[in-house]
């Protein structure tokens, strides 16, 4: 456990170092294969279905809003209905303004509900997507996973009509029989329904039980959604006999719970054990608190250098120098020993002084050499080290002098 | 000097202000009956255009029937089970959206007026430098 939640905290200070990178290049991923998938699942109009317009695509959404990536999953798959037939389109597009009334007015920020719930419905892995709305968003976020698994059905059905209506004429009866096709294939698909219905359920469960103030509040909420998943599916499955896979629920749901417990670690890691209960009162109330404290673990940040042993010539040691560097780096030695670094210079603060003698402090910046630098002679830098180790002798045989000046 | 408790005060209430302080400011210069009736109107015209197009729908789906039965059918009758069915639809969905905009307005009072506190507490802090 302690090794995992080190690795947490140092997974938090890596997104938190390269958010700027790490933002954009999931937006891009996540734009990249939901539009190939849809490419891939549809492709009827061969001049979308082109990886430079893709990739073009992408790299648009990596760096605005995720609504954009809505915007043209929308976009994208209306015009591969549209290189299939007006009509469906036409019926796609009625379905799409719909959905965009509901869903923008509820919950507009659920963007990456929208998109993930019809990519992971193909992927055959959707099971994951009520457990963790549940967890992490609002109970409005049923109209968004409502939305997405509309979406998915919609593409099946317009996949499954395909054939039919590309043998079809042109004539005015065709054209209502392909309305008519694809408003039967929506209005009528009992699974979307069932589907539909099962997710809201679970949503809801998950949501109302990880609010509860109970121990193992998230845990309790992961497994009774995923059961709650199961049965209304089956449930759903008996009554409207819409054929789904129980083994395939069951494989589905296991990985959900894994998926839900890891979004659980990564966002609620609290110590039961360690829970407490006080009561207290003010002038208005009285208080029951309880206090559930949070799983953590500081990762130390320490900048190891390897910095030359050798001494430059003619820069004698400032005794001042020396007595700082000294007091300042004993702890980093301490550090150095305990995680049985081979290398033992530590540089991480500057220290400068004024002609009277009095200390400046600018802390934060990795100055420094080995006992004194082109800067010892004068007031200013002086340098702060621990010696060196063996292997940063080597380095310092390699390197030389130039290595310090570098440094500097 | 640098008071490191201020700056913490000012990023976070910066921070604040440029995301979710943004929409909830919005929200917190309306009464409650205004931004409740405002979002119910919107919710009206966005229902009016939904229900629409579920009708249009419906109509191509049934089109061949209806032109059969135009002249004998109860035009009268069906009209009023339509505008019915569009009140009912309506109303349900500016229910829903009461709900809802009730609840955004209540969290967002309660978020601008904890805003609003730390505001004072940084005036505070400002007083006691002077």
């Amino acid at each position: 456990m302690t090794a995992l939640l080190e690795m947490k905290e140092k997974l938090k200070l890596i997104y938190g170092k390269y958010e700027v990178l790490i933002l954009p290049v999931a937006k891009f991923l996540l734009a990249f294969i939901t539009l190939n998938t849809l490419n891939g699942r549809m492709g009827y109009m061969t001049r979308l279905d082109d990886m430079v317009i893709v990739l073009i695509a992408a790299l648009t959404c990596s760096f605005l809003s995720l609504n954009v990536l809505v915007v043209f999953a929308t976009l994208f798959s209306l015009a591969h209905m549209y290189a299939l037939s007006l009509e469906v389109a036409l019926v796609g597009f009625c379905v799409y303004l719909v959905m965009y009334l509901l869903y923008f007015r509820f919950s507009p920020k659920d963007a990456v509900v929208v998109v993930l719930t019809p990519l992971l419905c193909s992927l055959g892995i959707p099971y994951v997507v009520p457990i963790a709305v549940g967890l992490l968003c609002g109970p409005a976020s049923v109209v968004s996973v409502g939305c997405g698994v509309a979406v998915y059905y919609m593409i099946e059905v317009v996949v499954g009509i395909s054939s039919n209506i590309k043998t079809m004429a042109d004539d005015e009866e065709a054209m209502m029989a392909k309305i008519r096709m694809m408003i039967e294939g929506l209005v009528g698909n009992k699974a979307m329904l069932v589907v539909i219905a099962a997710f809201v359920v679970t949503v809801l469960v998950v949501y109302l039980i990880r609010r509860m103030s109970i121990d193992y509040a998230w845990t309790i909420a992961i497994l009774a959604g995923a059961m709650t998943d199961i049965v209304a599916l089956l449930v759903g499955d008996l009554l409207y006999d819409v054929n789904f896979s129980v083994g395939g629920a069951l494989l589905g749901s296991l990985l959900a719970v894994a998926v839900a417990l890891l979004i659980q670690f990564l966002r609620f890691c609290v110590d039961y054990k360690r829970t407490e209960k006080v009561q207290f009162e003010d002038d208005e109330y009285y208080y029951y608190v309880k206090a559930v404290p949070k799983m953590s673990m500081t990762v130390s940040t320490r900048t190891v250098k390897k910095i030359n042993s050798q001494q430059v010539r003619g820069t004698a040691p400032d005794p001042r120098s020396r007595s700082q560097s000294e007091r300042r780096t004993a702890p980093s030695r301490e550090t150095d020993r305990r995680s049985g670094a081979g290398v033992r210079s530590v540089t991480t603060e500057r220290t400068s002084y004024g002609r009277n003698g009095a200390q400046r402090s600018s802390y934060g910046s990795n100055q420094g050499g080995i006992g004194g630098s082109r800067n010892s002679r004068g007031t200013a830098g002086r340098s702060i080290t621990i010696g060196s180790a063996s292997n940063a002798e080597t380095d310092a045989e390699d390197n030389g002098v130039g290595q310090t000046d570098e440094w500097l | 000097m640098l008071n490191e408790e201020r700056i913490i005060l000012m990023t976070r209430m910066v921070s604040y202000e440029k995301n979710e302080g943004r929409k909830n400011m919005k929200i917190g210069n309306y009464f409650r009956s205004d931004y409740i009736a405002v979002q119910i109107l919107k919710s009206v015209i966005c229902a009016t255009i939904a229900f629409g197009v579920i009708f249009g729908l419906y109509l191509l789906y049934n089109l061949d029937e209806m032109m059969q039965n135009l002249y004998t059918m109860d035009l009268f009758e069906y009209a009023r089970n339509v505008l019915s069915y569009y009140g009912i639809a309506v109303v349900a969905y500016s229910v829903i959206m009461y709900i809802s905009c009730s609840w955004k307005y209540s969290r967002a009072k309660k978020s601008l007026k904890n805003y609003y506190h730390n505001l004072k507490k940084l005036n505070s802090m400002y007083n006691e430098v002077k």
